[in-house]
């Protein structure tokens, strides 16, 4: 029987699946590498960890799962996390570990673009928010403070491009990645000269741009050999882990948008227009030519709940932390709806989408004598996913949303997925299960369509199945949206002030 | 019991355990200057807070200990009250000559101790990588100290085999506690981390699974299930990953022999390297270097 294997290079970790041809899955399997933080800002990963990593559970997923079964594998379709960048030397050396898509060294590059009017001309041609996070202001940062590194580099490539190289030769990009880098014109499809030229590099510098479906040339005859693939195996490019999660959540077309809910958290819609947002909350990448990803990502999501069951979860009864927030969510449901007028503000690690303001901080308002810990948990969760809202509020201005559906690791937590109904007024729906990773089968659609089994995405996306719902119950509804006012009200009020702790906070 | 309780090496009472150099249960009463001087030694000190305050000053670290508590003095680390003498309290200690080992963070008991070496190893590395030379709390410990004592005063029969069983106790007790505060439940990323951190340390060093469990503090079979449900990878096979992505660095690197090379990242011989490099990666380490340096 065909297969299809999903390659995914995420934030921590690599994530190998196995569909058959109808979108079954056949098996999975990890494998994690660490993040080094040599220096606070700082997020760096191995680069030759991670391609071992991958070389180390693919093989052994073949030789456990699929080649004892005779399954032939038709293709492997890759997709990574976004903004990383791994500057190599003449001989395609690394120099140094890849920069992470959460680094945050080019704080200072990010702030200085986003004040002048080239910031402005390069979020409308790129469609990414000016961010430290952009490849465009990492490599900024290179130039202007490590000009060794700097000069060294022959090419700056993704963390994919890297590891597609070491198994194929050719130094590639698709579009979508490149999409993300703040240096690509998502309208004309070429590299934007003007960020080309602020960040100080001409085209050469960076690997050839390809559309997601494209194939390489052939697997190298060494890893041919060790992963016991045959010559005529196909390789397919793919795309970013944000794109695929919400190409496999079938969310394609008018009305639908999807949450990821994991560390961190972001909503997404995909349409055939850019959405040009005067104050550059919202971010476009191209999924394929003319059809676009667009969306908001948040930096407290599942960090932040993590964060609470760390420092007041009861470990005298968890065995462990999932243990914990398990028991913390079994809390905060025996507190009504509202958190008895408790409000949280989730900001602990600042925000992306859509204040995007760094300083922002962590608040709990309202606090009066009545309140227990249980009302602080639920106040916390209402408090993440209030900020989720508001990034669904800022798509809304631009496109019509009927229902949701989420995924990511608390998605799992139904309590989350009916608060979520709740808040946004909207059918929540969510797949459960084997073959839920909506990464790993939004890229078995991808590998599907190209080779010829569905016409095209949006036919692909239609085929994905959600039979879980949670229906909003209006009440609730109007309950939060109380509250939700009185949140926003604070985020502005309170803007001056993040500001003058976090000057604080800096000196401390 | 008596009060004042010291036997030093050379009195009768330890002939039959060269290895005590010195065991005491000390009550003071009044400051004498110097009896508690800042010094190093050769010999493995272990000291329990019976009653009292104490300012001490560990491998240059100040420390208060109060009772319950344990200090755990390496050797070769400076020790000694901050003042130079023993405050007003009540303390046990014993001094223990250890076997002279091939490398500075080994550690033998020697004949006397039931600890297999695997297991002496295992300690030296958790006392290598300690930075918390003391143990609050630590109760049980200062029953194993009473026992002692009784011990060599009443001198029933079998109380040399029992002092020597106490000591291996009293250090077992010592070890878990030590490993357990590495660990905590609470953020085990946080804690695989420090394992990772550790690994790279040290990767030429022959890492056993019970060496890695006992730095985080979780029993072997624990920690494997933890690893791999955290990483997808068993430990060992983890640290394989390490080992042969550290490989492929300096592969790329023109002037570190392949030897060299397989020996810094822990693998037992050049051909142990090559093979299971070749098995994962198809390529034998030269070719895979050949593959990616062009002659220069």
């Amino acid at each position: 029987m065909d297969c299809i294997i999903t390659i995914e290079i995420g934030t921590g970790a690599i994530r190998v699946a196995a569909f058959d041809l109808t979108g079954t899955m056949l098996g999975s399997a990890k494998g994690a590498y660490p993040t080094f933080h040599a220096k606070p800002d700082f997020s760096e990963q191995d680069p030759e960890q991670i391609f071992i990593t991958m070389l180390y559970i693919l093989k052994n997923f073949l030789n456990e799962k699929i080649h004892p079964k005779k399954y032939s594998v038709v293709c492997l379709c890759f997709s990574s996390a976004m903004h990383s960048v791994l500057p190599i030397d003449k001989n395609g050396v690394p120099l140094g570990n890849a920069i992470a898509w959460s680094d945050n060294r080019a704080k200072k590059e990010a702030d200085d673009l986003k004040n002048m009017d080239l910031g402005k001309i390069l979020y409308k041609a790129t469609g990414t928010p000016i961010h430290p996070m952009s490849p465009l202001n990492k490599i900024t940062w290179l130039k202007n403070n490590d000009q060794a590194r700097f000069a060294a580099t022959r090419k700056f490539l993704s963390i994919k491009t890297y590891i597609l190289q070491q198994l194929t030769g050719e130094y590639l990009i698709d579009y979508s990645v490149a999409s993300a880098t703040g240096l690509l014109n998502i309208h004309t499809l070429k590299w934007e000269p003007d960020a080309l030229k602020h960040a100080g590099i001409t085209e050469d510098k960076l690997p050839e741009l390809v559309p997601v479906f494209y194939s390489p040339s052939k697997l190298k005859k060494e890893y041919q050999h060790s992963l016991g693939l045959p010559d005529k195996t196909k390789i397919i490019i793919g795309s970013s882990d944000g794109c695929m999660a919400t190409l496999g959540a079938g969310v394609y077309g008018e009305g639908k948008a999807t949450v990821t809910l994991e560390e961190s958290g972001a909503v997404r819609v995909i349409g055939k227009e850019v959405l040009q947002d005067e104050k550059q909350r919202l971010f476009n990448y191209l999924l394929t030519e003319g059809n676009y990803v667009s969306g908001g990502p948040t930096n407290n999501a599942g960090s932040v709940f993590e964060w609470y069951a760390m420092q007041f979860g009861d470990f005298k009864k968890a065995f462990d932390l999932e243990n914990c927030m398990e028991l913390l969510i079994d809390e905060a449901g025996k507190v009504p709806v509202g958190s008895g007028g408790l409000i949280f503000l989730p900001y602990l690690q600042g925000e992306r989408a859509p204040i995007w303001n760094a300083n922002a901080k962590g608040v709990y308002f309202g606090l009066n004598i009545k309140h227990e810990q249980r009302h602080m948990i639920r106040a916390t969760i209402e408090g993440i996913l209030y900020a989720i809202y508001s990034i669904g509020k800022t798509l809304e201005e631009h496109r019509q949303i009927k229902s949701l559906s989420v995924n990511g690791t608390y998605a799992s937590f139904p309590f989350w997925t009916q608060m979520m109904a709740d808040i946004f007024d909207k059918p929540v729906h969510i797949k459960q299960g084997p073959g839920s990773d909506s990464v790993a089968f939004g890229s078995f659609l991808l590998s599907a369509t190209e080779i010829g089994l569905y016409k095209n995405l949006e036919e692909a996306a239609e085929t994905v199945e959600l039979p879980d719902s949670f229906i909003p119950k209006q009440q609730h509804h109007t309950i939060y949206m109380k509250h939700f006012a009185i949140f926003e009200r604070l985020i502005t009020k309170l803007s001056g002030e993040f500001e003058s702790i976090a000057e604080l906070q800096q000196d401390s | 019991m008596q009060n004042q309780f010291l036997l030093q090496r050379g009195c009768r009472e330890l002939e039959l355990f060269p290895h005590i150099i010195e065991f005491a249960f000390k009550k003071i009463n009044t400051i004498q200057f110097d009896s508690l001087k800042k010094e190093s030694s050769e010999f493995l000190r272990i000291y329990y807070i019976v009653d009292g305050r104490f300012d001490w000053v560990i491998n240059e670290e100040q420390y208060i200990l109060y009772p319950g508590d344990l200090a755990i003095i390496f050797p070769g680390q400076r020790f000694g009250a901050e003042k130079n003498f023993l405050d007003i309290g009540t303390v046990s200690w014993i001094h223990l000559e250890l076997q002279k080992k091939e490398y500075p963070d080994q550690l033998f008991m020697g004949t006397w101790s039931r600890l297999t070496d695997s297991e002496c190893r295992t300690i030296g590395r958790i006392l290598s990588v300690n930075n918390s030379p003391v143990l609050s709390r630590i109760k049980e410990a200062g029953i194993i100290f009473q026992t002692m004592q009784s011990e060599f005063i009443n001198q029933e029969i079998g109380f040399s085999a029992r002092i020597n069983q106490l000591i291996d106790e009293l250090i077992i007790l010592i070890m878990r506690q030590l490993s357990k505060q590495n660990t905590s439940r609470r953020d085990f990323p946080q804690t695989f981390m420090k394992l990772e951190q550790a690994l790279r340390e040290n990767l030429s060093h022959q890492w056993t699974v019970e060496e890695m469990a006992v730095l985080v503090g979780l029993g072997t079979t624990a920690f494997s299930e933890k690893v791999k449900s955290f990483t997808g990878f068993s430990p060992l096979n983890y640290l394989i990953n390490i080992r042969i992505s550290e490989a492929i660095k300096m592969l790329k690197r023109p002037n570190i022999n392949v030897t060299d090379i397989a020996l810094d990242t822990g693998f037992y011989s050049s051909q142990h390297f090559a093979t299971t490099f070749k098995k994962l990666t198809g390529y034998t380490p030269s070719e895979f270097r050949k593959k990616n340096i062009p002659d220069n």
